[in-house]
């Protein structure tokens, strides 16, 4: 417990971040981009230190600094890239350094849907409006950038007051941090109890279960497994049971979510398929006409393409 | 050792002993901050929306972190519903952005300063 770091240190970093970003922001032009970006790097690397060297006496964990400088220099490049394609392939970067601290954080389903959802499915369609809302460069045009994406609106005020809100934040969580407790293994070991045919699955497999027993009851308070076959009862205890058997992530993770969460899922669905139906009604182009509007339209159709004179219903749809 | 067999073990009580809640809370706080900035400053529609996404990311990680400052599975599951609201947002969000951009051949933000009342 206690203070992380003196307050003072943690405003200084914020200023100088704010300088950084602020130089990092594309200008058009000749802009101190370059420097911009290598001074935020610097910072952010200063600031980790200082962080670590709070904790000297214990290792620090070198992935956790790896993936959340990759993670911070990545987001930075996401918003002063002038090409909106790299910006997007930067941010699979920043998608993919969550990841990694979240395997650090011992989340690793959510590590990979993470990398799945969002650096396979979301950024994927980003690429695609991207790539289709995108003016093709005239022949006298030796830019090709748009001047909308090589220029920053307003980026002083915009660093000042995003820092600012650093600053506040910081403040706030520096205050009293205690450290991470390490994993229980208590609460979910729990869910043991749940799936008695892993268990028995993985008793079978180490040779454990006899032939002809089956497993009749887990209690995970007392640690053993009661296994049975026809009228004699037989204990294993904890000691015995194989390496792997325990709750993993995925698993304990599933009970979680059906069982603590199942209203919430089906607001999921509900916004899923608003989305959806958003998206099909908003992207869809119709054509409003009128009887006589449609008539015309069938008999030019008819003259471009000779024959095709019978054309009904509503002209449009998709395009 | 290699890699992934250090990353499995990284759950285990030795090397997370180094880290805080406020390490990652940091880190979440910065990625939101960026997130912000770039926001407020960029004028490329689709990059604004991308900024939203950075946001996510960020409170994601911030409530992953709680969840195993508190030995629960409820930040994850939070997580999932995150996924959930932000593919549901880029879905939306790209759809209007193309309809923008069919109006006035151009993803500028500053195009659109009219409909500010």
């Amino acid at each position: 417990m206690g203070e992380l770091i003196h307050p003072f240190i943690v405003y200084g970093f914020c200023v100088l971040g704010g300088a950084a970003v602020c130089l990092a922001l594309p200008r058009g032009g000749r802009s101190p981009q370059v420097l911009g970006a290598l001074a935020g790097a610097l910072i952010a690397g200063l600031a980790l230190l200082a962080l670590a060297i709070k904790f000297a006496p214990v290792l620090p964990n070198v992935y956790f600094y790896i993936f959340s400088l990759i993670g911070v220099g990545a987001a930075l490049r996401v918003i002063t890239h002038p090409r909106p394609v790299y910006a997007a392939l930067y941010f699979i970067l920043t998608v993919i350094s969550t990841g990694g601290l979240f395997v650090l954080l011992s989340a690793e389903f959510m590590a990979f849907a993470l990398i799945i959802v969002y650096a396979g499915a979301i950024l994927i369609t980003y690429l695609f409006v991207i790539m289709l809302a995108t003016q093709a460069p005239q022949e006298d045009q030796t830019e090709v950038l748009a001047s909308y994406d090589t220029r920053a609106r307003e980026p002083v005020a915009a660093s000042v007051i995003g820092f600012l809100l650093l600053a506040v934040l910081t403040t706030l969580f520096f205050r009293g941090v205690d450290r991470l407790p390490a994993p229980g293994a208590s609460d979910d070991q729990a869910l043991l109890a749940e799936m008695p045919r892993k268990v028995e699955t993985s008793l079978r497999v180490a040779g454990l279960l006899r032939e002809g027993e089956t497993v009749r009851e887990i209690d995970t308070a007392l640690g053993v497994v009661r296994v049975a076959s026809g009228e004699s009862l037989r204990e294993i205890p904890r000691a015995e049971w194989p390496e792997g058997l325990s709750v993993s992530n995925v698993e304990a993770l599933g009970f979680n979510l059906l069982r603590e969460h199942p209203g919430a899922i089906e607001i999921a669905g509900v916004i899923l398929l608003m989305a959806m139906l958003g998206a099909v009604v908003l992207s869809r182009k119709q054509v409003e006409m009128d009887e006589e509007a449609k008539r015309r339209q069938a008999q030019k159709l008819g003259q471009t393409t000779g024959g095709i004179s019978d054309v009904t219903g509503p002209i449009g749809g998709e395009s | 050792m290699s890699l992934m067999a250090v990353l499995a073990q990284a759950g285990s009580p030795a090397p997370m002993a180094a880290s805080t809640l406020a390490h990652y809370l940091l880190v979440s706080a910065l990625l939101l901050v960026i997130g912000l900035i770039g926001f407020v400053t960029r004028r490329n529609l689709i990059i604004m929306f991308l900024c939203t996404e950075l946001m996510f990311q960020a409170a994601g990680l911030a409530a992953v972190a709680f969840g195993r400052y508190h030995l629960n599975l409820t930040g994850q599951t939070l997580v999932i519903f995150i996924l959930t609201v932000a593919a549901a947002e880029a879905a939306m969000a790209l759809a209007l952005v193309v309809l923008l951009f069919r109006r006035k051949e151009s993803l500028n933000a500053e195009e659109w300063q009219d409909l500010k009342g």
